[in-house]
């Protein structure tokens, strides 16, 4: 139990007569890589939306860190450390890349009116710290040149970039990546994927949306797989890659 | 490049003023500085709230169409804290408090009604804030207008002038004798542009600050905002209350320039006007306002003797017609000469509201 970072419990949701998601029991351990896969439709965006806040269940339980974390804010459970990205990536369009990191690295005692209106020294500091660690992250990634560009102006690919470092600034126990590989051209995907297998190794327990199969099956730890709502299978890739249902519901025959 | 574009914004936007203004001296031979005087107030008063619509909108996005009432609770609570005379007999209050006592009350209660109204309002998105917005203004208006007891209702507020004229330097009085001003009217002139040098230091202290770039964020984009652990909501509050406070002031300064107050002052029409000031100078800028401003008012001012000048014969009915006329057309002209209006920039052009 102490184990468990995340845990869900009964966890409901409908939108009208339909059954989005229906989660009986789920948890995920502490450093873990865990993949979501499933048909579209199989509420995997919806269940990210119910753990990080952004719906509220019909009924279930959500646990971070053994607090129950059901009906709280979103912006509050970021605050413990478990950050997420979107399906259709949400960059700050009319605000430059730096700017999107440093907003999103800078904690909201850095953010406050007061400090800011009277600029105090604390504050200079504390923005040409995070300055450093934007540029670092930047280069990283390979987007430092890009740093003064309005984030508008990036390519899908180089936003999802941009989206994975405002994400990973603030050094996140839980990153929730909602298909960072969807729209991005292979050699960029590499760069993603391996980027992901590097978080996870520095022990940040990641969860995946992800359509990209092959991606999941390579570096994935565990695959959770929904259909309908529901949990139909849950293993070590290669367990996946031979269930039957699973094969029957969204892999498809044409994989094994 | 950047600067050279900014230099460019900059200098058109000068000449562009400094035309308008040569223009109230062209169309007016006689009694020009009187004019302008009383425009400079004008533009001066609306340039100040079109400042705080600006915090509201062309910094977070919130789609304010309540602006009005922002300037009225100002106005009301300060003039009311006053000595005045209100309602159908002229009912006389001499007790109140000083005049700058109550100007910040004023502000003051100016951004806690934006707080009250934000409170409930502020979790709709976009296009329904403006509905609530410009609802609760009428109702602010009509609640106003019918506690007679507390506001004058429509018989309105007067004699309340003194409490800021008493404090009119004497060289304003020697300089307005020269020039054929009215004196009382070039201190409101010069308070409501001191009111302008100040807020527009204040905003761009805070507009690079960590607190205007959280603003900013948030209309870029709220769900990535709470996202990254930052309450969306909050920031919306304090924007609405920042951007209400000055259109307090500037509401202050327009019961100052009118020697009475009522409650038609503050209709939508007041909203408008302050929103195509913003919008003509530059949405998400902080000095664009003034320029808008000023050819604003020029533009409103200025073509009813325009249209005087050219139908000659016309009466009052079709003159005020065709002044409307001219006021779309150079208005149209200036949107699509400038877009971004004329200091904001093409790469942040605000107006595509989501």
């Amino acid at each position: 139990m102490s184990n468990n970072l995340i845990s869900v419990d009964n966890l409901k949701k409908s939108f009208g007569g339909l059954k989005a998601v229906d989660v009986q029991e789920l948890s995920f351990k502490k450093g873990e890589l865990t993949s979501i896969i499933g048909p579209n439709g199989a509420g995997k965006t919806t269940f990210f939306d119910l753990i990080s806040g952004f719906q509220s269940a019909d009924s279930g339980e959500v646990s971070l860190k053994g607090k129950n974390i059901s009906n709280t804010q979103p912006y509050k459970i970021a605050r413990m450390g478990m950050v997420r990205t979107f399906q259709l990536t949400k960059v700050f369009d009319r605000m430059t890349v730096m700017e999107n990191l440093l907003f999103s690295g800078s904690n909201i005692n850095n953010d406050s009116f007061l400090k800011s209106i009277l600029k105090l020294n604390s504050q200079k500091l504390y923005e040409s710290n995070l300055k450093d660690k934007a540029n670092q992250i930047m280069s990283d990634l390979n987007i430092g040149h890009m740093a003064d560009s309005y984030a508008r102006e990036l390519s899908g690919g180089q936003k999802k970039l941009l989206e994975l470092a405002r994400s990973i600034i603030n050094e996140p126990e839980i990153l929730l990546l909602d298909e960072p590989l969807a729209g991005v051209n292979p050699k960029l995907a590499e760069d993603i994927l391996s980027l992901i297998t590097k978080l996870s190794d520095t022990g940040i327990t990641i969860l995946m949306v992800e359509h990209n199969i092959e991606a999941v099956m390579k570096i994935s730890e565990r695959i959770v797989v929904l259909a309908e709502g529901s949990l139909i299978a849950d293993g070590v890739p290669n367990e996946i890659r031979t269930d039957t249902n699973v094969i029957e519901a969204y892999l498809g025959k044409a994989d094994e | 490049m950047t600067s050279a574009k900014i230099s460019f914004r900059l200098i058109f936007s000068l000449f562009v003023t400094a035309f308008s203004i040569y223009l109230v001296f062209l169309l007016n031979p006689d009694g020009a500085p009187r004019i302008l005087l009383n425009l400079l107030t004008f533009a001066g008063i609306y340039g100040l709230s079109a400042i705080g619509l600006n915090v509201h909108f062309g910094w977070t996005g919130l789609l304010n169409f309540g602006h009005a009432s922002f300037m009225g609770v100002g106005a009301y609570v300060t003039l009311l804290l006053m000595p005045h005379a209100a309602g159908r007999e002229g009912e006389v209050t001499t007790t109140g408090l000083p005049f700058f006592a109550a100007l910040i009350l004023g502000i003051g209660a100016a951004a806690l009604f934006g707080l009250l109204l934000g409170l409930p309002a502020i979790r709709l998105r976009g296009d329904y804030l403006a509905i609530v917005t410009i609802a609760a203004a009428e109702i602010f208006r009509l609640l106003v207008r019918d506690l007679e007891s507390i506001t004058g209702g429509v018989y309105g507020i007067i004699n309340y002038t003194d409490n800021f004229q008493k404090y009119r330097p004497l060289f304003i009085d020697n300089f307005s004798e020269n020039l054929g001003f009215s004196p009382s009217q070039a201190w409101v002139c010069l308070a409501a542009w001191v009111s302008i040098f100040i807020t527009v230091l204040l905003l761009k202290r805070l507009s690079d600050s960590p607190w205007g770039r959280a603003l900013r964020a948030v209309r870029e984009d709220e769900d990535a905002v709470r996202a990254m652990g930052k309450n969306a909501v909050w920031l919306k509050l304090q924007s609405f209350m920042l951007g209400a406070g000055i259109a307090g002031l500037s509401g202050v300064l327009l019961a100052f320039n009118y020697g009475s107050l009522e409650t038609t002052v503050f209709i939508p029409l007041l909203t408008f006007y302050v929103w195509a000031i913003m919008i003509l100078g530059g949405v998400g800028t902080i000095t664009g306002p003034i320029f808008g401003s000023i050819i604003f008012w020029v533009i409103i001012s200025e073509t009813d003797r325009l249209a005087y000048l050219l139908f000659e014969n016309a009466n009052g009915q079709q003159l005020a017609g065709v002044r409307f006329l001219l006021v779309g057309v150079l208005i149209m002209f200036l949107m699509i000469f400038r877009p971004s209006g004329l200091l904001g920039k093409k790469e942040e052009l605000l107006l595509d509201v989501k």
